[in-house]
């Protein structure tokens, strides 16, 4: 049985329903259903939606707070994953507690939080600012939103614990964070399609993406359970990676294109690449992730199932994942001319979050290209490059879905909440840690990777010490990303209270080396221009000059 | 026309912005110390430093690995949040 393409098949359909349903409406039941869902949003909750604020752009700040949040938490147990990986022993001092953490189990809390806590935060907390302005209006109740933040917040910790030990009391615990996230999805996407039917224009492509990111998680759901693949291995990794490719997908390339135009104040390059990315990444399966399914298997409680395809699974799963690059370099190229239109230069300080968006879609297409094999090579049951692919999902991680979760946070964030950050620098900075200890902590984590893949094959009976090395000097250089997630913590949160009001014009920086304008009198070459003192931020204004021979003025 | 001038102010004044130099009187008052620690191991060599030799043995085998030194900053990172956000939420 075709197990992959009868399941999205109904994935497609309930797509397809939900676009029909947003553009045409219920009929007559149109009123009613938005009077009930209004009320079930606020007054239905009773004295609890009082304790929250329902200013506009609160809901939008406090998702994004609670992300960055979930960054330094999910970085930190990253970071004692990796390093538990070369010394096992490291945190044997937590045994006298009861608590015996291996490698494997911090990596997966990281994992979780990383995608449900920081990524999946941020995503929809930039979303619940970036759709209403798409759609014209204001979005349908902040006040439930901000106080779903904490439901949403409160699930993502249920799974943390449950990564760690699932059975408490005898509860399974992952499931029960499963029902609580699913709880928060359902009250965020009935909030955003309350707010498209108030909407007074035609919503752009990145509003769409925004959109389908929501439901089509839930519609993932229901499909597989539907065509009854759950109980299969291929159903469960179908489910993982359909996860990947509609929410993760949708949700980063919608807020991504929409902070990339916003921030760096082009008008987007292309809009039937935006289409090709909306369409692509529906159609077509997304090869990012691990090729282990059982965070799918833990979150449902399913009884897990060996990854063993049919041949016509195979071909359908390479065939859709190797039609996945469409959007994937359609998304990327269209991110990175937009950001190139003019002078949103990488470090550019007036256009917060611009350099994260820079990385993102940069490493996106090497990482998804990477990622394609190693998917290929487990779903055709070879198996020869299975030994690279944690390294990898943490690179899509890291490298790719953080990068452009937080570089469309922090240029949503002013926008949202009327405040800067409180410091440009420390920004800054925060950048060089993160990227610079991902990039160079995961790239020596896969080299030694590679040389355990080599060991095993060639069945040496010791491990070479450079191995042990490598993870080592990886772990040290991954702790910059805990640095970076400190400084942007801490940043944003001062800013807050303390950055820069939106609506004030910015100061100009006055420092004795760089000069403000320079007066371009007669033709001249940039190296004179520079060493005036002149920086990229220097304004240049053309002087007219005339060689004509004064005279007298005549009266 | 006379302007009155009082002859000494008797309020508390304290200055609104931290001077750069203050640093380095902290740094300075650092290094005195870790000179007077070494002076202690060059005038009583061989001797256990008082309090410190008793409380460091309790600690023997927990933070045995590096990690801890890492960690340590994990820590001193998640308190400075916390203290932003309550710093930051409660002045004035």
């Amino acid at each position: 049985m075709n197990v992959i393409v009868s399941t999205l098949a109904i994935f497609w359909f309930l797509l397809v329903l939900y676009f029909i349903l947003i553009k045409r409406g219920l009929w007559i039941f149109n009123d009613v259903a938005k009077g009930l869902s209004m009320f079930m949003l606020e007054k239905a909750l009773g004295p609890a939606i009082d304790f929250v604020s329902g200013r506009r752009g609160a809901a939008s700040t406090a998702w994004i707070l609670h992300g960055l949040v979930w960054t330094f938490i999910a970085s930190t147990f990253t970071f004692m994953g990796l390093w538990l990986a070369h010394d096992p022993t490291a945190l044997h001092s937590f045994e006298s507690w009861g608590y015996h953490p291996e490698s494997s189990e911090l990596i997966y809390a990281g994992r979780i939080t990383a995608l449900f806590g920081a990524i999946g935060m941020m995503i929809v907390g930039a979303s619940l600012h970036i759709l209403p302005r798409l759609c014209g209006t204001d979005l349908a109740s902040e006040s439930n939103a901000t106080l779903v933040s904490l439901l949403w917040t409160l699930s993502v910790i249920v799974m943390f614990v449950g990564s760690q030990n699932n059975v408490i009391l005898g509860i399974n615990v992952l499931p029960l964070g499963t029902l609580i996230i699913s709880l928060a999805s359902i009250a965020i996407g009935i909030n955003m399609i309350l707010t498209v039917s108030e909407s007074t224009q035609d919503i752009p492509f990145p509003g769409w993406l925004v959109l389908f990111a929501v439901i089509g998680n839930l519609a993932a759901i229901v499909a597989v359970f539907a065509s009854g693949a759950y109980a299969e291995g291929v159903g469960q990794w179908l489910l993982y990676h359909l996860f990947g490719g509609i929410f993760f997908f949708c949700g980063l390339a919608g807020i991504s294109l929409y902070s990339a135009s916003v921030g760096s104040g082009n008008p987007l390059w292309s809009k039937s690449l935006v289409a090709f990315t909306l369409f692509g990444a529906v159609i077509t399966i997304n090869p990012m992730g691990s090729t282990d399914p059982s965070m799918v298997v833990d979150l449902f409680s399913l009884s897990s199932h060996e990854l063993a395809p049919s041949s016509r699974d195979v071909i359908a799963g390479s065939f859709l994942m190797a039609l996945a690059a469409i959007p994937i370099i359609a998304f990327s190229a269209n991110m990175l001319v937009t950001l190139r239109g003019s002078d949103a230069f990488v470090e550019n300080p007036d256009a917060p979050g611009i350099a994260e968006l820079n990385l993102g879609a940069w490493m996106l297409f090497p990482i998804a290209i990477g990622s394609l094999f190693v998917q290929t090579d487990a779903l055709g049951g070879v198996d020869q490059l299975s030994g690279i692919s944690q390294s990898l999902d943490l690179m899509a991680i890291w490298l790719v879905m953080m990068p452009l979760s937080i570089g469309s946070a922090l240029s949503v964030l002013p926008r949202a909440s009327g405040r800067h950050q409180l410091s440009e620098n420390r920004s800054r900075w925060a950048f060089w840690m993160m990227s610079g200890g991902a990039f160079l902590g995961l790239l020596i984590t896969m080299m030694s990777d590679f040389t355990d893949m080599a060991l095993t094959e060639s069945m040496a009976e010791q491990g070479a010490s450079i191995n042990e090395e490598l993870r080592k000097v990886g772990s040290v250089m991954f702790y910059g990303t805990v640095v970076g997630a400190i400084f942007h913590c801490t940043n944003a949160i001062s800013g807050q209270f303390r950055g820069r009001m939106v609506s004030e014009v910015e100061p100009i920086s006055v420092s004795s080396i760089a000069i403000d304008s320079y007066s371009l009198t007669n033709p001249t070459t940039i190296r004179k221009i520079l060493a005036s003192g002149a920086t990229l931020d220097t304004e240049i204004s053309p002087s007219q000059q005339s060689e004509e021979e004064g005279s007298a003025t005549e009266l | 026309m006379s302007v009155k001038v009082p002859s000494s102010v008797d309020v508390f004044i304290q200055g609104e912005k931290e001077p750069a130099s203050s640093g380095v009187v902290v740094v300075l008052g650092f290094v005195t110390m870790l000179s007077f620690l070494i002076l202690y191991g060059i005038l009583f060599p061989g001797r256990d430093m008082p309090v410190v030799s008793e409380v460091l043995p309790m600690f023997e085998g927990v933070f045995d690995s590096g990690i801890w030194f890492f960690l340590l900053g994990v820590i001193f990172g998640a308190f400075s949040i916390l203290a932003t956000m309550l710093t930051e939420a409660t002045s004035e």
